[in-house]
């Protein structure tokens, strides 16, 4: 039976919309109504540009040729410039700031015919995982309306949850894709560094920015790959029996929720029956890891938001001014140290991926936060929330390897669980292949949240 | 190495051709007392492990053009 048309992947809807059972006009005007029903609680969207996407919708003619993406209504991340309309990266401080140009994705995602319909919140210019955002309100999660989306790009994933949009774009800097993508039943998803250009986006951190996209499942992904990446392969033919897939040791098994671990080792098991060779790994040490990572982010997002500060600085919020003043006090050898850890974990994670085809972890430690939770407690030891939520996910935006968050599984709490797959360098392709037939194998269906 | 001092921060800020951070925000990275910044001396204290590690002459990572 079809998902609710709100809920249904983009391949079905392709399907649809090339029969002539569903036209382009109808189905974005399916989104425009429970938008207009459910952004008032799910905060996902800033601004919308709805009566632009209904106009264009009834200009498409839709012929079998055409780009699966055809006539998809999108979202992005309010950090994507699309011409004509504000960018305001969540914050005050740029409510005027009207694009003049698309962004490069933005560009591409219309050009294959998908339709814009507005932009997302987030945390304040993508400066946390909670996505918390005192100006444009907190994402509640579409599971449990007490619980976070998470973050930063916490209106994307909200977007989707809900059903007001079939895929959104968003930008991954620590996890900030995967992570709310994992925490809300969605397939999330950060290319190898650099295989989808990152101009028209707001950065936070040019060292660390990839642009990922959300979607329902790792095959809507890749029809979106194909249209924001230049030179993709055709997926190579994958096979389950075929695979080797490494199995961290240590830190990413380490002070996690048991059901997770639980769900982890079922598709594991899965894995092994189906002929698959797991083959446990030495990783880096992550010892450092956070440190490394933000010694990077802070001193470069003061570098770009320095344009700002004399004039507009109290207009920032409380906790991003306190990272970016952070940012100020941190010594150009610090900096430089932490990019030369950032090219040892490059190096050392080259190594491992020698023997394996990909990795596979935990998405996250934790399910969904409660909305309002500074820290949460795993074995004992409590941690920011923020930080607990991209545990699994930072290390792999300084080591530039693709990496994927799917659902594998539902926890006794109702909320979704999500595993990790990472793949090699430019290994895009074969990455989004495997998580594809994974989802198609794996006998697990993930209920709907309930709107 | 000695714990951080407001007046490190404040020498940097005034003399370094920083933006002009308030007092209270300098004092927060010393002293966290809202629980916006609650680690900067656990930061400094691991960078000074870190610059204790030989990375012999592993260069900066490079970055990719994404345009």
């Amino acid at each position: 039976m079809s998902a609710p048309l709100a809920f249904a992947p983009i391949g079905e809807l392709a399907g649809r919309l090339r029969s002539g059972e569903l036209s382009a006009a109808d189905l974005v005007q399916c989104y425009a109504d429970r938008i207009a029903t459910l952004n008032a609680t799910s905060k996902a969207f800033i601004s919308l540009d709805l009566d632009r996407a209904i106009a264009t919708a009834k200009s498409q003619v839709i012929s079998p040729e055409d780009n699966p993406l055809k006539a998809i209504p999108y979202a992005c991340k309010d950090l994507f410039d699309v011409k004509g309309l504000v960018t305001s990266g969540g914050s005050r401080v740029l409510a005027d700031n009207i694009a003049a140009h698309d962004a490069d994705v933005v560009t591409r995602m219309n050009q294959a015919g998908a339709i814009f319909i507005g932009k997302n919140n987030l945390h304040e210019f993508a400066y946390g995982a909670t996505g918390e955002n005192a100006l444009y309100g907190t994402t509640p999660n579409p599971y449990d309306q007490t619980r976070l989306a998470g973050g930063s790009s916490s209106g994307s994933a909200a977007a989707l949850g809900y059903g007001l949009c079939a895929a959104a774009l968003g930008t991954d800097t620590g996890g900030s894709v995967r992570a709310p993508a994992a925490l809300c039943g969605l397939a999330g998803f950060k290319p190898t560094f650099g295989r989808i250009s990152t101009e028209g986006v707001i950065p936070y951190s040019w060292s660390l920015d990839h642009v990922g996209t959300m979607a329902r499942s790792a095959a809507d992904t890749a029809l979106l790959f194909n249209v924001l990446a230049d030179n993709v392969r055709d997926s190579a033919v994958i096979k389950l029996d075929e695979l080797s897939i490494g199995i961290p040791e240590g830190f990413f098994f380490a002070r996690a929720d048991t059901e997770i671990l639980d769900s982890i080792d079922r598709l594991m098991n899965f894995f092994r029956d189906a002929g698959a060779r797991l083959k446990p790994v030495a990783m880096p040490s992550m010892e450092h890891s956070r440190t490394v990572s933000l010694t990077v982010q802070m001193p470069e997002a003061l570098s770009y938001h320095n344009r700002y500060l004399d004039q507009r600085g109290d207009l920032y919020s409380q906790d991003f001014r306190a990272g970016l003043a952070l940012g100020q006090c941190l010594l150009a050898e610090q900096y430089i140290r932490a990019k030369r850890f950032i090219e040892s974990y490059r190096r050392d994670m080259d190594e491992v991926f020698d023997g394996i085809d990909l990795l596979l972890t935990p998405a996250t430690p934790v399910i969904a936060p409660k909305i309002g939770a500074v820290e949460v407690t795993v074995d004992g030891q409590s941690e920011p929330a923020g930080n607990a939520i991209t545990r699994y996910t930072s290390f792999f935006n300084m080591t530039g390897h693709p990496a994927i968050t799917l659902p594998c599984g539902m926890h006794s709490e109702g909320l979704p669980i999500a595993a990790q797959l990472i793949g090699k360098h430019y290994g895009d392709e074969q990455l989004i292949a495997a998580a594809t037939l994974i989802e198609s194998s794996y006998d697990f269906k993930l209920p709907l949240p309930g709107f | 190495m000695k714990r951080l001092q407001q007046q490190t921060l404040l020498g940097i800020r005034d003399q370094f051709g920083s933006y002009a951070w308030d007092d209270a925000e300098i004092s927060e990275l010393v002293d966290p007392q809202l629980g916006i910044i609650t680690s900067f001396q656990e930061l400094l204290d691991e960078l000074e492990l870190l610059r204790k590690i030989d990375l012999g002459s592993i260069p900066p990572a490079a970055d990719i053009s994404v345009k």
